[in-house]
């Protein structure tokens, strides 16, 4: 168990291309950080570099007090779980998972006592004798993770190691990694695209874009007080509605619509404002108390909660509402709602930053 | 599509059967005749049923014990055949496994320019340069050697592509995770490349067997010494004779001997064969 510090980590490749730009990131032992953005953020980048299969451009990477820009992956006491497991097609599973012991060097009673243990823990002590070509995806994202814990390493890295499941599977092993990861203690660096696994999973969150980080904490703080725009769009599911609003005074804000909120605190901003709001965030009222009136176009039944579509009045601007699954809707009825005052976000619409 | 037209069916089998008889025929004239003594020949009228000297005529062959148009026996001309077709095929495999290695997962400067230049030598056999191949062999003094009959055969631009083509297509994640499993680039060929490469390398060996024991044009220009005739080679030159009297039943006796082998690599590795060509291991 160790913990890592990343210190002004940039990675340029040959083509000049920057996918990962001046990253600063603290890493405590034990901890579970997940990276996560849209696809080429630089966060599978990142996660590569730490492993040691991509060069640092330049910066620096200590693993405990070690820097290890330098070291082979082999030499960095890591482990990595792949999107494709890569597991060796023409080995057993037991060999999948002795081959790295074996490489170093380790006695092969120690390997046999420690493979035995791994697959015991996640539960394929019965599937050692087969080929990866035999299993199915969840029993191959288990050997995937045996031969990552077999080695006991000081680090565990994910690369989207549940892209490739379905979703049934997906959630299943989700609570697999989480509650490995626990047991062991081992810090843990997972990358995905999915802010759901994100949020589920992480201690701490990293949002990047673009190759920067956008923000970093807890899931529950980001979903709370997202620090951009993007954050804002990208955390919590189903996605925040935005809507370009203007501020009359620090503390009155004018909806296109015409219709006046008093905001609960002042803020330190003039003019033209993106204004956030969750879907789940809006609630049905008397048509007296209601800040707007949505025409629905589109509804959603999931069961538990019903997805409202339409645009917003006076805008083509599409707002989606989170309902309770109890209430029935019909397509063109127009409902009444309200903001939930305490849980507006408003966004600068040029730096697209956070205003409070 | 099923459809019911007897007489386009009975065509297509007349015509079927017909290839057949095309290509079957000589080989049933050669084995019946490797049964019959030298003098059912005489008459120049060729048996079509077999006779009672088929032990006699291998006999004969395998030990040259007079009659054949060589000193050798045919047994030393297989031998020489297996030599030439094992180093050819065994050389060929190993060296274009390395090139196709170094190719696909080395960074060194001119690595394209080398691939090209391996590829390139697909527009130059052996037929084309077999002058110059033949004075550098001699120059070296390998003439009447097995490094002769093999060595200038062995580089091939043919398997280096084959297996630069199944290198790019293993998965770089495999390589990754070879990686950080600890093994280097030895290890990583040895333990992971190697077995995964199994099927390919069957499937190359049955082409390339009976790619070296077909040579004929190359054993007959550097081999003078009758100690290093392969047996595709001899087959003509068994045709001259002392007596004037051709050695048919020998010949032919000779002709089977020397369709054996490429038969039986083809017979034994036929499944790895196919599975090489077509299928992919996941």
């Amino acid at each position: 168990m160790a913990s890592l510090t990343l210190t002004h980590l940039n990675k340029t490749y040959p083509n000049g291309f920057t996918a990962v730009h001046d990253l600063n990131l603290d890493i405590n032992d034990g901890e579970f950080l997940v990276l996560v953005g849209p696809s080429g953020c630089g966060k599978s980048t990142t996660l590569r570099m730490v492993a040691g299969l991509e060069t640092v451009s330049s910066g620096d990477l200590h693993i405990g007090d070690q820097r290890v820009n330098d070291l082979e992956p082999a030499d960095r006491d890591i482990a990595m779980v792949f999107q494709n497991y890569a597991l060796y097609p023409h080995m057993t599973v037991y060999k999948n998972m002795a081959y790295g012991l074996k490489n170093r060097g380790e006695s092969r009673a120690d390997i046999d006592r420690k493979v035995r243990e791994a697959a015991q823990t996640l539960d394929i002590e019965h599937l050692l004798d087969a080929k990866p070509a035999r299993l199915s995806g969840g029993q191959r994202q288990r050997v995937a993770m045996g031969r990552a814990i077999v080695r006991n390493p000081q680090v565990f890295l994910f690369d989207e190691p549940l892209s490739n499941l379905d979703a049934k599977l997906r959630v299943q092993m989700r609570i697999e990694i989480k509650r490995l990861q626990q047991r062991f203690g081992t810090t843990a660096i997972y990358v995905t695209h999915d802010q759901v696994e994100a949020m589920t999973l992480a201690d701490r969150l990293v949002v990047m874009n673009g190759g920067k980080v956008e923000q970093v904490g807890p899931p529950i703080e980001l979903y709370e007080q997202p620090a951009s725009r993007f954050v804002a769009g990208f955390i919590g599911s189903p996605a925040m509605n935005f809507l370009t609003a203007h501020l009359e005074n620090p503390t009155t804000l004018v909806l296109p619509n015409g219709q006046r909120l008093e905001l609960p605190q002042a803020v330190d901003h003039s003019g033209e404002v993106m204004l956030g709001f969750r879907p789940e965030h809006l609630e049905s009222c008397s048509p007296e108390q209601s800040d707007f009136t949505l025409s629905v176009e589109i509804i959603e039944p999931l069961g538990a909660d019903t997805l409202l579509y339409g645009n917003f009045p006076d805008t083509d601007t599409l707002v989606l509402a989170e309902q309770s699954g109890k209430a029935r809707f019909h397509s063109g009825e127009r409902i009444p709602l309200r903001f939930d005052r305490q849980r507006l976000h408003l966004f600068d619409p040029q730096t697209e930053l956070r205003i409070t | 599509m099923v459809e019911n037209r007897p007489w386009l069916t009975l065509t297509r089998h007349i015509l079927l059967w017909l290839g057949i008889a095309v290509i079957s025929l000589p080989i049933w004239v050669a084995l019946v005749a490797a049964t019959h003594p030298t003098s059912a020949f005489v008459s120049g009228i060729l048996p079509l049923w077999f006779g009672d000297q088929a032990v006699t005529n291998l006999v004969a062959v395998l030990s040259n014990d007079g009659g054949l148009g060589v000193s050798v026996s045919a047994t030393r001309m297989l031998w020489n055949s297996f030599v030439m077709a094992m180093v050819i095929a065994v050389g060929k495999i190993v060296i274009s496994m390395m090139s196709a290695y170094a190719i696909v997962y080395f960074r060194f400067p001119g690595r394209q320019l080398c691939f090209w230049l391996i590829f390139i030598t697909l527009m130059l056999p052996v037929e084309v340069r077999i002058l110059p191949t033949y004075e550098v062999v001699a120059n070296l003094g390998l003439l009447n050697s097995y490094a002769g009959l093999t060595i200038p055969l062995i580089a091939s631009a043919t398997a280096t592509f084959l297996f630069r083509q199944f290198f790019m297509s293993v998965p770089d994640s495999l390589l990754e995770a070879a990686r950080i499993d600890g093994a280097g680039p030895i290890r990583f060929f040895k333990d992971i490349l190697l077995p995964l490469s199994a099927n390919n390398i069957a499937a190359l060996f049955v082409i390339l067997f009976i790619y070296g024991w077909n040579q004929y044009l190359w054993p007959l220009l550097i081999t003078t010494d009758e100690q290093y005739y392969t047996i595709v080679m001899a087959i003509k030159r068994l045709m001259t004779s002392d007596n004037g009297l051709i050695p048919w039943n020998l010949i032919m006796t000779t002709t089977i001997l020397a369709m054996l082998p490429p038969v039986i690599v083809v017979l034994a590795m036929q499944k790895l064969f196919v599975k090489g060509l077509i299928e992919q291991e996941k």
